[in-house]
């Protein structure tokens, strides 16, 4: 990349305010896209499409990928990549069903043992990225080995169920109270899915977390200049640390969600769900060079992706060609956020 | 400082990773007598499959009856064919006395079982064929009877013809292409049987859940749910469960481990109606090393039946198969 400096090109008139508008679009077209899929599957099929069951069944399907998308967002928004999720969702997962199966735990402390073993991965994942320097794509990418290597190790291969019965031939208490945490047909309080609620919940929180606080700031001022930030007071290796910590976490508090989900954890459980989570991140308009994106967006995509999920399912759309056409969908998101795609289809100049 | 950290770091992995191969004891001393001692290779494509896992163990039991032949540390292709290569060609350079071999896909597995062949070691081929006869003896399930039992099955089931639908394997797998065919061929028995929708569930449970939903919500008659692994069958079962239907539908698996979250006690718990147990002929493969390796004939095409689990037979069958207490 050379820099030759040109002066600037001289603006036609109306071209400020046609950018402003292609800016908006850039960064609406996440929302666009909700809607686009929104209607297809309104226009195709309908009552069969839009009623609560179908749309609280495709989000709960995708609801422990879309925690997870919410923690990458953090870790891509400070410019690193976290590829472990998945595999500390796997050994979430096999916690959750192990300390049920071994130790009949309640739901209320599975959870937070959960999320503490998550957090110590992701504590791991940013301790090396911080402190030894490894680039976070590699060091993730280890990560994601040795953790998925641990999940089967302690589970020796074999799933572990979560519908365990206790002497009388019945669901253990314990057991029982477990399914509200995914097992489909159980809701809480009988009305919400929790899956669902989970995901919501932890979108807000992460939300207000990076919007509301310094911490937040701190995020987006780690990605836009890593350097900047240091000179100007902000502790780069603590937020870091941080962000790499609490992508851990979530992905333990997915855990039990997915075993509870297919009522049984699989070692397998999680494989290649870190590029769904990064697919949802980067439709909602995150840049993996760091500093763009948000958890809205996030939400949005991963919207985005389990509705389109549904639409193509209903549709009877061969899985070789959702295959295709999802691919196409990243694509297409990715190449709407750069309203300089716009400029340049116009013929004017790239700066 | 921070380099030297890194390192000290580098070097200890480098440590660790440094594989420990164990020297073939051709030639130890068990005990007392200078009794020989064979040494048994297996090369298994992939470790992380519940099914595999479970051969792994069996084979490990079943080998330990005979104090004469120790097991190598089993080895895991990870289902690429290019390290399992690599690992059957370690297990010849390391003259083991025999090797067994479950391979990941046929055509680049021949080319190392032909030098196995031409190092004169035994081979016995488990579970998949490989392109070549220059082998000891082939141990393995057939999947298109098993399919075509599981459509039998279905057959009885729907007497007055119904829907199913079918949750697919990998489709590239040829368990999944003979599962599919063989009950394609059973049910065509009976004319009113259809297949009214069929999706690759990639053998995964977690798959199989939202694609039921989706069937359900499409609000068409299903009579029979037709998983080509248990898995399958059972995240379908949660999803009619969830909706009120799974007393009103018939659910049919294949592989029946016997382990808490497997097909067979799913049948005993009337979640699914039949599993067939795909055998893993781990205890053939034991006995037929043991022959080889004494001198004997083994019998070098050697394809297993299956058993279907009903309520009746299936607490019996889990206690068969179990080897929790055992290992």
């Amino acid at each position: 990349m050379t820099t030759v400096k040109t002066a600037p090109p001289v603006k036609a008139p109306g071209e400020s305010r046609m950018r402003r508008t292609l800016s908006a679009l850039g960064a609406g077209q996440a929302y666009i896209g909700l809607v686009l899929i929104l209607a297809v599957g309104i226009a195709t099929k309908g009552e069969m499409f839009l009623n609560e069951t179908n749309l609280t069944n495709a989000i709960g399907a995708f609801a422990s990928r879309g925690i997870l998308a919410v923690g990458v967002t953090l870790v891509i928004l400070t410019g690193g990549i976290d590829l472990s999720v998945g595999s500390l969702l796997g050994i979430g997962s096999m916690t959750a069903a192990m300390m049920l199966a071994k130790f009949s735990l309640d739901p209320w402390q599975i959870v937070p043992i959960c999320m503490a073993v998550g957090a110590l991965f992701g504590f791991l994942n940013g301790a090396g990225t911080a402190w030894l320097r490894i680039q976070s794509f590699v060091m993730t990418l280890a990560m994601l080995s040795v953790v998925r290597g641990l999940d089967r190790q302690v589970s020796d291969n074999v799933s572990v169920g979560t519908q365990i019965a206790g002497p009388d031939g019945k669901l253990t208490p314990q057991a029982e109270a477990f399914q509200v945490f995914g097992t489909p047909g159980h809701n809480l309080f009988d009305r919400i899915y929790y899956p669902v609620l989970a995901f919501i919940v932890v979108c807000i929180v992460f939300h207000l977390i990076l919007t509301k606080t310094r911490f937040g700031r701190h995020v987006y001022a780690v990605g836009g200049n890593a350097t900047a930030a240091r000179l100007s007071g902000v502790n780069v290796t603590a937020v870091t640390i941080a962000v790499f910590t609490l992508s851990g976490m979530l992905a333990g508090f997915a855990g039990p969600i997915d075993a509870a989900y297919s009522a049984s954890a699989d070692p397998q459980a999680g494989l290649s769900f870190e590029l769904d989570a990064i697919a949802a991140a980067v439709i909602g308009g995150a840049s993996l060079a760091g500093g763009k994106g948000t958890i809205a967006g996030t939400f949005v995509g991963a919207l985005i992706l389990t509705l389109l999920d549904n639409v193509l399912g209903l549709n009877a759309v061969s899985d070789n060609w959702q295959l295709v056409i999802k691919g196409l969908i990243v694509v297409v998101a990715v190449v709407l956020q750069r309203p300089d795609l716009f400029k340049f289809l116009r013929g004017g100049s790239r700066s | 400082m921070k380099k030297t950290i890194t390192l000290m770091l580098c070097a200890l992995l480098a440590a660790a990773c440094a594989s420990k191969t164990p020297a073939p004891s051709a030639s130890t001393d068990s005990g007392a007598g200078a009794k020989k001692k064979f040494v048994v290779g297996y090369s298994q494509s992939n470790n992380a499959e519940p099914y595999r896992a479970q051969l792994n163990l069996q084979l490990q039991h079943f080998l330990k009856q005979y104090p004469d032949i120790e097991l190598l540390p089993i080895a895991d292709a990870k289902q690429s064919s290019a390290t399992q290569v690599s690992q059957v060609q370690n297990f010849i350079t390391q003259k083991v006395d025999a090797l067994i071999v479950s391979p990941t896909e046929p055509a680049p597995l021949t080319a190392a079982v032909q030098q196995a062949c031409d190092a004169k070691i035994p081979v016995i081929v488990l579970d998949r064929t490989v392109n070549t006869d220059c082998y000891t003896a082939f141990i393995g399930g057939d999947n298109v009877l098993i399919g075509r039992k599981a459509g039998e099955e279905a057959v009885r089931l729907l007497p007055n013809g119904g829907n199913i639908v079918e949750l697919r394997g990998i489709m590239s797998n040829q368990p999944q292409i003979d599962r599919d065919k063989g009950f394609r061929e059973a049910i065509a028995a009976n004319p009113k049987i259809k297949i009214i929708a069929d999706r690759e569930g990639k053998w995964v449970k977690e798959q199989a859940t939202p694609i039921m939903q989706q069937w359900l919500s499409q609000n068409q008659q299903i009579d029979l749910v037709y998983g080509h692994n248990d898995p399958m069958a059972l995240g379908a079962y949660l999803a009619a469960q969830a909706a009120g239907k799974a007393d009103k539908i018939k659910f049919v698996g294949i592989d029946g481990l016997a382990i808490p979250d497997g097909g067979i006690r799913a049948v005993q718990l009337g979640q699914l109606s039949a599993t067939f147990i795909y055998p893993t002929g781990a205890k053939e493969a034991a006995e037929t090393v043991n022959k080889i390796l004494h001198g004997q004939q083994a019998e070098k095409k050697q394809v297993l039946g299956t058993t279907q689990v009903t309520k009746e037979n299936a607490a019996e069958l889990y206690k068969q198969y179990d080897l929790s207490g055992q290992n």
